[in-house]
Parts: structure tokens; C-alpha cells; sequence
């Protein structure tokens, strides 16, 4: 730069900006804030105080007070006795057992199908591309509580329409939502919901890839197969380890499909799975501390989780590079 | 033109703007404005109550109520809880009377006892006391529901069954509504029907709750109890009954089609019946509830509503006015059975209903407010603890988890009993029975 000669105009101009441009310099040093500044705003007042007045909750706990048959609750300072109760709390275990046997199906076929969906749909020649993208994202669009109506008539034994053909072949009902068929039938509502939102971030992943690296591929004499499994998959796992923390974190926080199910059946408890029993505690028993520190609890063990798969990730693309 | 069109823009936005402060207000008595006009936030959940709150409003220009469907007894009893302690409950509450008492220990309803003493004996004193605690008066009776037997009398009589009189018949004609149809049962008794149980074992002689000089007692697993427990498992093991969620799409399409003949459930339920399974109409009955011991008509109460002023309330007077004209007033009580369709709790309303026609289900049960009021004369005054909400959380999941499992019903029923003293012991209330 500094042995280049500056054309005389450009110095003109130069020195003619200089002053603006100083204020311009401080404007710039604001802007950043100014642009954040809401965001940070909503985070403090929404996320923070929230997770701080909860974390403050998690050390209290209701002690009747003052006299005659009932007394009023106030809360008092219970040091750690919320967490020792949650943690002691068979439900708890049961309920990450069925938070486990879910996500081992939800997670796996949600991504699976994502992944192939998004392949199929990135093949070269593949017509109506738009319309299946769109096809395979529109259940997306359907809130979980409305799928998960749809789906308690479509397993119920009365009104379901598989089960009416399977009785009309003499096979009886099929039990969706008996211990047996509990699980898958819980894990179909939330795939359906997971595969177009995933799909459509592994597909956008898939267009980035440089075509070259195909014809390159091509020339070397890949098919569309080898293509998907040798140079898309593997130039697509960053977004395949994106998607799967999202599911993960999704799974965990599974609620919705069965506390709308849970009505129709008596399988699932009010602790089935966690977000159910931090549910039970803060709004129907009347135990807003003991919900706040399973809370603390979940978020924590989340963060955990996350941090331990963005970790195992960075330390795969960074071994893949050296 | 043009301009007129931006005033009344502005004017719109205006006018919303105080109508949002009016709703966020919330925290009852949404201020007086001129004239000393009050308006009273109005939480319930009875069907037609919009039309019993439009009566009130057009007669009464300073005190006008606004009605927001808070959505089912439990529901809407959650809702209060937090909303009563975010500061900003409704002035005016229905609550089911099981509730009351864990509300009052949350501190949400007034203690209104010196604002409704003019209206006590407009009520019998078993009614009054489901709101009475310790001599203060929480809130006043809407409706009752003392509890009798609803059943298919066309096709039990096309079959030949009698109606059950005590358990031990109605034993005997769910078995012989299975050889019937295979296909049907005379009822379904799921775990989620908490108040059912809590109603059969007060029947027997349990009593869930009681209190003497501030020290508790829970029965929830007492002999009479467990006595119970046992009695419906058997009925269960056998495959008398059903024990499938009521009220599901399941069970109104069988209530439709009938392969569900029977619902034991408080005074309320024909409204109920009839709109999941309008098709029925005229085909169901009333009986008085299967007694335990033949002879012995005491029956317990499920459900049933109170209405509460609440704490959060700037204008407690009015509040109590409005209930004081819903609940115990000759013509509030009057819509009450009309217009809500529901058994009303004061004297006078139950003597209108003997003269009201019967529920839109069974129109050709003409002795049904008579019936009512045999039944209701015999219904046993209950003591509901500070903590039914855990017990009824604790319950449907351990009878569950024992229907499930195959174990015994009296190991859950003992199972509640021990989470319900654990719960009140945590929260500092003396037992006698820990």
C-alpha cells in the first residue's frame, strides 16, 4: 500500500473525509451496541432475570405460617433440600428412562430421514424438487399440541382408521398407546414435525458444496451413489452435527406429545418424562421451588450436553485437519 | 375524508389503549372512572355463564362484570394459583370446593365472612360448610354435586339387568352386561377419576381428612379405604369393568355407540353425557348411587363449585355483591339451574328445580329434580385437606402404575396416603398419623 503513490485526488478527497470520517469512526465504535442492544435487552429481562429469579427459587421452599387449621404459605430459606428431593425422586429416573428409549428412536430416524430426504432431493435430474421440499416441511408448520390431537384420534382403537383395518383382517387393535407402542407411537408425532425443519438445513448445507468437487468426482467415475455416501455425507457433517444437537436438545425437551396424549391413556404418568414433572410441581402441586431446581437441573445437564458435543465435533474437523 | 378517516384511526388506537390497560390492569377492579363505575374481572368455567353475567351487567350500570372462561375446575384453579401470585388474580373466582382449601392456604381468596353474613341462611349448613373453614367463610356455594348412578335404562331393560341398587349388584350387572355384549361394559372407573374414589371410599365410611384442634389426620389408606380399593380391583381383575379414560374420544364414541352403559358421577354429569353423546338422548336414566351397606342412602359429593373473592381484589364489596346475587339470590340461583343447568346450592334454587323440567338428556325422567333432592338431602358433609391437589396427582399415577403392573390397589391407596403426610409435613402442618 505505502509504495504505491497515492494519485494526488484521492489525497484531495482524503484529507476532505478526514473529519467526517473520524465521527464516522465513533459511529461505527456505537453501532455494534446499538444493533445488539435490543437482543441483549430481551436476553436480560426474558432469559437471565428469569433463569436467576428460578436459581433463587431452587433455595426456598412454602412453610405454613400463622395459626387455625390451614395457615398461609410463606416461603423461607431451604438451603439444598429441593435438590435432594428432586435427585431422590424415583420419577426422575423413570422419566429420563422414557426421555432415552424416545430419543433412541425420535433422534435417529428424525435425522436419518432429513439426511436422505435432503440427498434425494439434491440429486442431479430429481423433478418437483420445490414442491417435495415443501411437501416434506409442511407438518413442520403444524404446532406439536395440534399434531398431537391429530394423531391421539388416529391410535385411539375406536376412532382410529389403522386399527379399523386391522380389526376388519381380524387382528385386533393396534396397541399405540400400550407400553408396547408407546414410544414409537410419541417419536412418529415428533418426526414428522423434526424431518422437514432438519431436511431443509442439511439441503441448504448439500447447495453450498462446490460443483467441482462433483465433476471431479464424476471424472474419477463416482455414480450418484458413491457421490452421496463418499463426498456429500462427509462434507456435510457439520450440519449434521448442528441438526443433532438441535434434536437432542429438542428431545429433551419433549412435552407437549405426551401431556396431550396423556389424557387418552392411562401409560403415561404426570412425571413421565421431566419438563412433565416440573409441570406437575410448579402448577398443579403447588411446589414452585421444587419445579424451579428439576429446571435448574435440566438446563444445567443441557448446557452440559450441548457443550459435550460441540467439543467431541471441534475436536473431529480439528484431528480431520491436522 | 381523508382526515376523518385518520381520527378515527387514532381514536380506534385510543380507545384500545385503554381498553389493553383495562385488561392488563387485571389486577381486579380495573380502576373506577368517572362515576364511580367498578369492573370486576369474572373467572369460571360452567357453560352459559356469559348469559347469567350479561343479566347482571344490564342491571347493574356501576358494577359491570367481565367474564373470561378460565377453562375446567383443575385447569382454571392452576391458572388462579399463579396468576394470584404474580399479583394479578381476578377479583371474582369459581372453585371447586376440593381446591378451596390448598388456595387458602396460598393465600388467594378474601376471607369474606363479614361481607356475605346476610346471605347464610339462604344455604343448609352441610353446603355452607364446604366453604367454612374454622368458623370463616372463603367463598360462596355455586353448585353441588352429590353423587347418583346415570345409566342406559334402554338397554339395560332390553337385556334384562336391574338397576343396581348397592356394589354388590352393580357387580352383578357389569358381569351380565359382559355376557350381553362382549363388546360393552357398564362402566369405566379410571385411576384419573380421583374425586369417584375419594367419593366411594367417603361412602364406606372413609374420611380422606379430618381435623381436630390443628392437628390433621389423613384416611386416605384407613381400613374402609383399602376395603374399597380392593372391592373395584376385583371388579377390575375379573373384567367387570373398564378402567379406559372417560370423557376421550374413545370413551364418547362408546358412550355413542353403547358399549359404555354407565357413569356413577355427581348431579352435574347429564350436561355432560349429553354433549359428548347428543345422539342419546332420552335413552338415559337416573338412580339414586349404589350403596354400600342396602339401606344406608349416604352418599358423598364429587365436584361441585364455589365462587371466591380474591385477595387481589381493589374492590372487595362489589365482588361480593356480584357473587352474593349469582350464588344466593333468588334469581341468580333461578339461572343457575336454567340457564348453567347446574344443581344450585342454594335452598331456594333446589326448590325451583322441583318444579324444572329434567336435564335435556333424559326428558322422559320427570321425577329428576325429586330425585335430586332425595339424593342431596343424604349427601355426608366433607372436611378437603390443604393438599388435595398432591393427593390427586399422587393418586392417578399410583393406581395407574398398580392397574399397569398388576399389583395390588391397596399398596397405591397406602402409597398416596404416605405422599399426602410426607407433603404435609414438608409444609409444617402437625399429623396425628405420620
Amino acid at each position: 500500500m505505502t509504495l504505491t503513490p497515492a494519485p494526488p485526488a484521492a489525497v484531495v478527497a482524503q484529507t476532505r473525509t478526514a473529519p467526517p470520517r473520524k465521527r464516522s469512526r465513533s459511529r461505527t465504535r456505537f453501532a455494534p451496541y446499538l444493533f445488539v442492544g435490543p437482543a441483549v435487552v430481551l436476553f436480560v429481562l426474558f432469559m437471565l432475570v428469569p433463569i436467576i429469579y428460578a436459581a433463587y427459587l431452587s433455595f426456598t421452599s412454602y412453610k405454613i405460617q400463622g395459626g387455625g387449621i390451614l395457615g398461609t404459605k410463606s416461603l423461607v430459606f431451604a438451603g439444598f433440600d429441593n435438590y435432594v428431593s428432586v435427585l431422590t425422586d424415583p420419577a426422575l429416573a423413570s422419566g429420563f428412562w422414557h426421555l432415552g428409549l424416545y430419543s433412541a428412536i425420535a433422534v435417529p430416524l428424525t435425522l436419518g430421514l432429513a439426511l436422505l430426504f435432503a440427498l434425494l432431493l439434491d440429486t442431479p435430474g430429481v423433478r418437483a424438487t420445490r414442491f417435495g421440499q415443501t411437501a416434506i416441511f409442511i407438518p413442520y408448520a403444524v404446532p406439536g399440541v395440534i399434531a398431537a390431537l391429530l394423531w391421539g384420534f388416529m391410535y385411539l382403537p375406536s376412532t382410529s382408521p389403522f386399527s379399523y383395518i386391522t380389526k376388519a383382517l381380524g387382528w385386533g387393535p393396534i396397541p399405540f398407546l400400550e407400553s408396547s407402542g408407546i414410544f414409537g407411537s410419541i417419536a412418529n408425532i415428533a418426526v414428522w414435525g423434526g424431518v422437514g425443519f432438519n431436511m431443509i438445513i442439511i439441503y441448504t448445507s448439500l447447495r453450498s458444496i462446490p460443483a467441482e468437487i462433483y465433476e471431479a468426482a464424476r471424472i474419477d467415475g463416482a455414480n450418484e451413489r458413491q457421490i452421496a455416501l463418499r463426498v456429500k455425507i462427509p462434507l456435510v457433517i457439520p450440519a449434521l452435527l448442528l441438526t443433532g444437537i438441535f434434536s437432542v436438545i429438542g428431545a429433551l425437551q419433549l412435552y407437549s406429545e405426551p401431556t396431550t396424549l396423556k389424557p387418552m391413556t392411562d401409560i403415561i404418568s404426570q412425571t413421565w418424562v421431566p419438563l412433565m414433572t416440573i409441570y406437575r410441581n410448579a402448577f398443579l402441586t403447588d411446589d414452585l421451588p421444587g419445579a424451579a431446581a428439576l429446571s435448574v437441573l435440566l438446563a444445567v445437564g443441557t448446557v452440559a450436553l450441548s457443550g459435550l458435543v460441540l467439543w467431541i465435533s471441534n475436536r473431529r474437523t480439528k484431528g480431520a485437519q491436522s | 375524508m381523508k382526515k376523518s378517516k385518520i381520527l378515527s384511526a387514532v381514536a380506534a388506537i385510543g380507545v384500545s389503549a385503554v381498553l389493553l390497560s383495562g385488561c392488563s390492569g387485571g389486577t381486579g377492579g380495573t380502576g373506577d372512572s368517572a362515576g364511580g363505575k367498578v369492573t370486576l374481572d369474572f373467572w369460571s368455567w360452567a357453560p352459559n355463564t356469559q348469559s347469567l353475567v350479561d343479566t347482571w351487567n344490564a342491571a347493574n350500570p356501576d358494577i359491570q362484570v367481565n367474564y373470561t372462561d378460565a377453562g375446567g375446575g383443575k385447569d382454571s384453579s392452576a391458572k388462579l394459583l399463579t396468576a394470584s401470585r404474580a399479583g394479578n388474580a381476578p377479583d371474582v373466582a369459581a372453585v371447586e370446593y376440593p381446591t378451596l382449601p390448598s388456595l387458602i392456604v396460598a393465600d388467594v381468596p378474601l376471607d369474606i365472612t363479614d361481607l356475605v353474613s346476610d346471605v347464610t341462611d339462604k344455604y343448609d349448613e352441610g353446603t355452607l360448610s364446604q366453604t367454612t373453614f374454622d368458623g370463616h367463610i372463603f367463598g360462596l356455594p355455586q353448585d353441588i354435586g352429590p353423587m347418583a348412578f346415570f345409566y342406559r335404562s334402554d338397554l339395560l331393560e332390553q337385556w334384562g339387568i336391574p338397576v343396581p341398587t348397592t356394589w354388590a349388584e352393580f357387580k352383578t350387572a357389569a358381569a351380565a352386561v359382559r355376557a350381553a355384549d362382549p363388546s360393552a361394559y357398564l362402566a369405566s372407573l379410571p385411576a384419573d377419576q380421583w374425586a369417584f374414589y375419594a367419593g366411594v371410599a367417603n361412602q364406606a365410611g372413609s374420611k380422606w381428612w379430618s381435623v381436630k384442634d390443628n392437628t390433621w389426620t389423613v384416611g386416605i389408606a384407613d381400613d374402609a379405604s383399602l376395603e374399597v380399593a380392593d372391592f373395584f380391583q376385583g371388579l377390575v381383575d375379573e373384567d367387570l369393568i373398564s378402567t379406559d379414560p372417560i370423557l376421550t374420544p374413545e370413551w364418547n364414541a362408546k358412550a355413542n355407540s353403547g358399549t359404555m352403559l354407565s357413569w356413577p358421577a355427581g348431579l352435574w354429569a347429564p350436561g355432560v353425557i349429553e354433549g359428548v353423546a347428543p345422539d342419546t338422548v332420552g335413552k338415559w336414566s337416573m338412580s339414586a348411587f349404589p350403596e354400600w351397606t342396602p339401606g344406608d342412602p349416604a352418599v358423598a359429593y364429587q365436584g361441585g363449585s364455589s365462587v371466591i373473592v380474591t385477595k387481589d381484589s381493589d374492590h372487595p364489596e362489589e365482588a361480593a355483591k356480584f357473587i352474593k346475587w349469582l350464588n344466593a339470590s333468588e334469581e341468580g340461583a333461578n339461572l343457575l339451574l336454567t340457564v348453567q343447568n347446574a344443581y344450585p346450592a342454594a335452598i331456594s334454587g333446589q326448590e325451583d328445580a322441583k318444579a324444572s323440567a329434567p336435564p335435556a338428556l333424559m326428558p322422559q325422567q320427570t321425577d329428576f329434580y325429586e330425585l335430586a333432592a332425595k339424593v342431596s338431602a343424604n349427601a355426608i358433609p366433607v372436611t378437603w385437606g390443604p393438599n388435595v391437589n398432591v393427593a390427586e396427582s399422587a393418586f392417578t399415577d399410583e393406581l395407574n402404575k398398580a392397574i399397569n403392573a398388576g399389583t395390588p390397589w391397596r399398596d397405591a391407596f397406602t402409597a398416596v396416603q404416605k405422599i399426602v403426610v410426607a407433603d404435609m409435613t414438608k409444609s409444617g402442618f402437625e399429623i396425628s398419623n405420620k
